[in-house]
């Protein structure tokens, strides 16, 4: 299969002066977008303690410890400002990513031992799920810097208990563990009660010496208060305890590591730990690249800063999808798949870092005259029509079949509507492609690049593809709702302002009330608000767009759970006679 | 040479003025259509020699907008 993969189509071209002049505004307006996500990020990582004050203790804070533990430049951040119960600490406590340790790819994840040293919050458990899940979708080792004092007592109510709540997790690890997927995890710290469960639940353990994890802690110095609620005389009594009360917590090395032996190893630093982990990760399994790829890895031909010039920010305005993802993938090549068919929609191979994968986007711009075929009416790309469903649907279940893990690019403002499109079955249609998601047995990934709108975020590959999608990025042109917000306005108040005017009573309370409803559509579907809310699993820049691409076709390939052979594939053929039928009816 | 509108639509900017010299690729109309704005390119160098359109107005597909020579 070498004359297929090793060199494919050309696409893309170089920027034109004037379009690179013509863009000095929209290169503005990202990269402010992107400026206000770097603060955001900055301000989530100062969370809690000074970085000094964990030091003065002999400790490395969550982010030294990840620095040191995770191989230079591989580093790809998710979930950096996930805090969706509004936590009052700014985050949910824990910070996770995809990264390389010892040269092999890793999901890694660390309790945040600035903030109430490492405790559990509202929302943190869901993140905890993305990120064993996602373990799961890419077949990934696990690592874990475990660092948990348990439960925030103050609201346990919130996230203690529940289907997904903070005890989920543990079931979550030994679900990886059946799956033959390890879970690595560096302890440090007091982990009591949940926190020992985090220390417990993963496959090895590597202890710092000061560590400890128990099934409750001894901070407790009495129970409830016998006379069914507090009084003074109660307090006192307690003061007068607490002030006496001494005892070591239970669970350090001297039983987990002398008499249980749950510990692996005990080490005397902190860096020991991390040391160990790295020592781990060298054995785990893991295909040397050349197994699976098909082509040098090569960078683009064109330059990822040129992408701040083609996207466009102002949503109205529509730009080339395809000269994006000439500077995305290698060499800037391809292999389209049916390109004359379902124009709305792009589908293709292309090599990532040497790897094959498989890219599906929505093209913008208005569509070739007489599509969608089966109405009278234009199309538009973004939009969603027959072919362009169909030829997902064929893709999918292409790929999954050849095992080529997909990219998907969404930039839709949802599925054509009205009754002419349903007499073209595109209600159908969608579901089917869910069906063909669903029913796929590959890895898959989302940029949402610009809209994610209506049910054709759902079907093109979104987050709630929950069994495959691995994660979902966000860029700062990103918006993401059910319809625009001036839509849902109109849709809202049409009817209302009708009455209003009939009755002959004033329409400008509607009118601000519309005003209002676009506003907050538009605040709560932006980058930050997509971050913190979880539609996104990160707002990433767009020139690291690559890197998260480049990380996930070498996690998908690193020790895939199951392997089409190269010559047996079937999309590279129908790609290649599709190109000759059309060759010769050129001709 | 002419410049075509590609589609039928509104033609909300016209960017250029009779007379004006442009360069290839240089944006010269937007047209809105389905809600979404398309910039029209200079398909060569040269002055526009007839503007043929104004701000606002509906366009049909294969019109003429500008000629430049």
């Amino acid at each position: 299969m070498r004359p297929y993969f090793e060199k494919m189509d050309d696409f893309g071209r170089a920027l034109k002066e004037g379009e690179i002049k013509r863009a000095e505004e929209n290169v503005k307006q990202i990269k402010e977008v992107e400026a206000g996500i770097d603060a955001l990020v900055a301000q989530a990582k100062k969370a809690g303690m000074p970085e000094e004050k964990i030091n003065e203790r002999g400790e490395m804070t969550v982010w030294q410890r990840l620095e040191y533990l995770v191989d230079p430049g591989t580093w790809c951040p998710l979930h950096t400002l996930y805090n969706p119960a509004d936590n009052k600490e700014g985050t949910n406590n824990v910070f996770d990513g995809l990264g390389k340790i010892s040269g092999k790819w890793a999901v890694i994840i660390g309790f945040d031992n600035k903030v109430l040293a490492g405790a559990w919050v509202p929302g943190q458990s869901d993140n905890i799920l993305r990120v064993t899940d996602m373990a799961k979708r890419l077949h990934l080792p696990l690592v874990w810097l475990v660092n948990c004092s348990g439960v925030k007592l103050d609201e346990q109510e919130k996230f203690y208990a529940n289907r997904r709540g903070s005890g989920t997790p543990f079931f979550r690890h030994a679900e990886l563990n059946q799956l033959g997927i390890p879970v690595l995890a560096g302890i440090y710290g007091t982990n009591p009660a949940g926190g020992g469960y985090q220390g417990i639940s993963p496959t090895i353990l590597f202890a710092h010496k000061n560590c400890n994890i128990a099934v409750g802690g001894a901070g407790i110095v009495s129970g409830m208060a016998p006379k069914g609620e507090f009084d003074n005389a109660y307090v006192e009594d307690l003061i007068d305890k607490t002030r006496h009360f001494k005892s070591n917590p239970p669970g350090t090395p001297k039983v987990h590591y002398n008499e249980t032996g749950f510990f692996r190893y005990v080490y005397e630093e902190e860096k020991g730990v991390l040391d160990g982990l790295k020592e781990y990760m060298k054995e785990v399994p893991c295909y040397n690249p050349k197994f699976f790829r098909v082509a040098k890895p090569a960078e683009p031909k064109f330059s990822s800063e040129d992408i701040y010039k083609l996207i466009q920010f102002e949503q109205k305005k529509v730009y080339n999808f395809d000269e994006i993802l000439a500077r995305l993938v290698d060499n800037s090549e391809h292999m389209e798949y049916r390109p004359d068919y379902g124009p709305e929609i792009y589908t293709g191979l292309v090599k990532v870092d040497g790897f094959l994968m498989a890219v599906i986007g929505n093209r913008q711009g208005i569509l070739p005259k007489g599509y969608p075929e089966y109405a009278d009416y234009p199309g538009i790309g973004g939009k969603l029509y027959r072919q362009g469903l169909v030829k997902m649907n064929e893709f999918v279940t292409f790929c999954s079949r050849d095992r080529v893990p997909i990219i998907w690019f969404q930039d839709t403002s949802g599925i054509d509507v009205g009754d002419i499109a349903e007499k073209a079955e595109l209600l159908g249609l969608g579901q089917s492609l869910i069906y063909s998601i669903q029913q796929s047995c590959i890895p898959q990934m989302l940029i949402v690049l610009r809209k994610g709108t209506a049910a054709a975020h759902y079907v093109m590959g979104g987050p709630t593809a929950n069994d495959h999608n691995a994660f979902t990025l966000g860029t700062a042109t990103t918006e993401i709702y059910v319809m625009h917000g001036q839509t849902a306005a109109v849709a809202t108040y049409s009817r209302r302002l009708v009455k209003e005017k009939d009755a002959g009573k004033p329409i400008e309370p509607i009118i601000e009330k519309m005003n209002q409803i676009a506003k907050e559509y538009y605040e709560n579907s932006r980058p930050a608000y997509c971050a913190k809310y979880g539609l996104v699993d990160e707002v990433v820049p767009m020139k690291a767009m690559r890197n998260y691409l480049v990380a996930f076709a070498g996690s998908v390939y690193q020790n895939p759970a199951s392997i089409c052979p190269l010559h047996q594939m079937i999309l590279p053929r129908i790609i290649k006679d599709f190109k000759t039928i059309k060759e010769r009816q050129a001709k | 040479m002419e410049v075509l509108s590609p589609f039928s639509g509104k033609l909300i900017k016209v960017l250029v003025s009779q007379g004006a010299k442009v360069s290839e690729d240089d944006e010269i109309f937007v047209i809105e259509a389905m809600k979404m704005e398309t910039p029209i390119y200079a398909p060569c160098g040269g002055t526009v020699k007839e503007l043929k359109v104004k701000e606002n107005q509906d366009i049909e597909a294969d019109d003429i907008l500008a000629v430049i020579e």
